[in-house]
């Protein structure tokens, strides 16, 4: 059929069916293929277009006339987009019964049905079999409902009231009996334990002062096993040991409480502690791989380098407290190795800088030893030249002191010149045996060469 | 309404049974056309690890005409406006293109893949779709950057 005739005709449908078939709660699972891509519910009363795809037929005529341009024959598939002028309402057997078979709770499951029907009766059921579907109550004076199982054969109205006799309770006529039989509290009933007979509405009360009602000791909770008589519990108490110990029980209960509760807080804290403790380590080993890394070889420093990220992908696959435990056993002696090793280094700094002191030492040593020298052959030059000018002053005194023996050697003034020549050349143990004065002031080297000896 | 069971229903199973990195809530509990959706931007894409909100909003006449998505956490990407709409442009979303079958989950979902791969061909935001095009380092930096400053 044509696009008009179809939406004619889910026009006409008739529209105030008794249940929504869209919103009934389902039970069992079904089959994806079963649902209405538009409304995603299983199919309901399902058309089918040229392209093979099937939709609910209300939901199809919503989107026609939403997607079909003003009076044209033709629209757009909502699958596929496809061009369509032909609604099929044969759709293949199979598909609807699947659907119907598809299982729901009965919609009046409010009013109390539990029931669970297959989606295809449940028109039927609710129509006909369901026990809570509302019905306007038989009595026409009565405005209220009353559920279909309700009504008897007798169409009698269920919402008159009915005063009891007894309680002058207002009761509904179609619970009088029971409340006449079993709930109306003018009857009396006997107490299980002391068979005293007593109004139901009173029975209560009377449970609360019976006398022969088993009531466990006040000691209970601290495991007194007693369960006695109201009249003879107090006899109990007063001799129960139990009972006694209790305010003792109380105070260890309230003190248990509270160490309890001290002991949680101090878990906790120990709890960051360790977690503290557990990060200064890591970081430890961390500085500590670190370093080993950069003291080694270029080479070795590379591969340890592509052993460490290996290592700590292990760390985080592995159980973390065990691998933390072994990871620190295990980095405490590189630790210490490094420790060692940096050690050593700085020893062999120590002793480079020792020798390198002690060079520098004796070079002062050295060149101070050379001032002092130079200083001594100043000294000497100038002590030299005074003993030169002292000796030059002398001269003449000796010369006076020895005129008497000078005048004997006067005629052989030549001569001594000669020895003197002499002298010079040979030393000064030739002259020692001549007179001071004609030695002297010609030897002024000799006198230097004493005042070295000095 | 149908719509009104179709979104409910969709809601329901959303979430019940989240597409990964996707989650979705109502953003105002009596009103089932105005959704929130917190989306996680897709490992490998410079969107990781941001956190986007999403507007999605749904027509009246759902499924009958498309959800419109818009990003309320800014967002460095060639197919979203860079305004404070954020509106995504996805082809699936046009109203000539839209399906009535097609479903939110899966709007969801090809907007999150549109995350780790852009269409530069069918951007709004022509200058980031050149960068993408050309200077891909560049875009990826930008947009690494604007997640950190935005979506964290």
């Amino acid at each position: 059929m044509n696009l008009q005739d179809f939406l004619a005709m889910e026009e006409s449908r008739d529209r105030d069916e008794l249940i929504d078939l869209r919103s009934l709660d389902l039970v069992s699972e079904y089959d994806s293929h079963l649902m209405c891509p538009i409304c995603h519910c299983p199919f309901v009363e399902p058309v089918r277009l040229q392209c093979d795809h099937v939709f609910c037929g209300s939901c199809l005529s919503s989107a026609i006339t939403t997607f079909r341009s003003a009076d044209s024959d033709e629209f757009p598939c909502p699958s596929c987009r496809n061009p369509t002028q032909k609604v099929s309402a044969s759709v293949p057997r199979l598909l609807i019964n699947m659907c119907d078979e598809i299982r729901v709770r009965c919609p009046l499951i409010t009013e109390g049905c539990q029931e669970i029907i297959p989606r295809g009766h449940v028109q039927s059921h609710v129509e006909k079999y369901c026990g809570y579907r509302l019905l306007p109550c038989p009595d026409d004076s009565c405005d209220q409902m009353t559920r279909s199982k309700d009504v008897g054969m007798d169409q009698k109205c269920i919402h008159r009231v009915r005063r009891c006799s007894h309680c002058e309770e207002d009761i509904l006529e179609h619970e009088y009996e029971e409340h006449e039989k079993e709930l109306c509290p003018i009857l009396e009933v006997a107490c299980v334990d002391c068979e005293t007979v007593v109004t139901r509405g009173a029975l209560q009360e009377h449970i609360e002062s019976c006398p022969e009602v088993a009531l466990p000791c006040t000691a209970s909770k601290y495991a007194c096993p007693v369960k006695i008589r109201r009249a003879d519990i107090a006899a109990h108490e007063q001799s129960c040991p139990i009972v006694a110990m209790g305010p003792y029980f109380e105070a260890q209960n309230t003190r248990l409480m509270s160490l309890e509760s001290s002991m949680r807080h101090l878990q906790q804290r120990n709890e960051i502690f360790e977690d503290g403790l557990a990060n200064i380590r890591s970081t430890l080993v961390e500085s500590t791989r670190l370093r080993a890394n950069s003291n080694g070889s270029g080479q070795s420093a590379q591969s340890a380098r592509e052993q460490q990220p290996s290592a700590r992908a292990d760390v985080s696959t592995d159980d973390p407290a065990d691998i933390a435990a072994s990871v620190f056993s295990s980095n405490a002696t590189t630790y210490l190795l490094s420790l060692h090793e940096s050690l050593r280094e700085e020893v062999s700094q120590l002793s480079h800088a020792i020798t390198d002191l002690d060079a520098r030492a004796s070079m002062a040593i050295m060149n101070e030893c050379l001032r002092i020298k130079e200083d001594m052959a100043h000294t000497n030059a100038a002590v030299n030249s005074v003993r030169m000018q002292v000796q030059w002053l002398m001269n003449p005194r000796l010369h006076q002191g020895t005129r008497g023996g000078a005048v004997r050697s006067n005629s052989s003034e030549n001569e001594g010149t000669r020895t003197q020549m002499a002298s010079s050349a040979a030393g000064p143990s030739h002259t020692s045996g001549q007179s001071l004065g004609s030695l002297r002031p010609r030897r002024p080297s000799d006198g230097g060469r004493e005042g070295t000896k000095l | 309404m149908g719509s009104v069971k179709r979104i409910s229903k969709e809601l329901t199973e959303l979430t019940e049974s989240p597409p990964a990195g996707i989650r979705v809530e109502l953003a105002d509990e009596s009103n089932v056309y105005e959704w929130k959706v917190h989306m996680e931007g897709p490992e490998g894409s410079p969107f990781h690890n941001g956190k986007f909100l999403i507007k999605l909003s749904l027509p009246t006449e759902y499924p009958f005409k498309p959800p419109t998505v818009s990003f309320a956490t800014k967002i460095y990407h060639p197919n979203v406006t860079n305004d404070e709409k954020g509106s995504m442009c996805l082809g699936m979303l046009r109203a000539d293109e839209w399906k009535p079958s097609s479903k939110i989950a899966a709007v969801l979902q090809f907007a999150r893949q549109l995350l780790a791969e852009p269409m530069p061909d069918d951007a709004v935001e022509g200058r980031i779709a050149e960068q993408y095009k050309n200077d891909r380092v560049r875009y990826e930096e930008v947009a690494r950057e604007w997640t950190r400053k935005y979506a964290c």
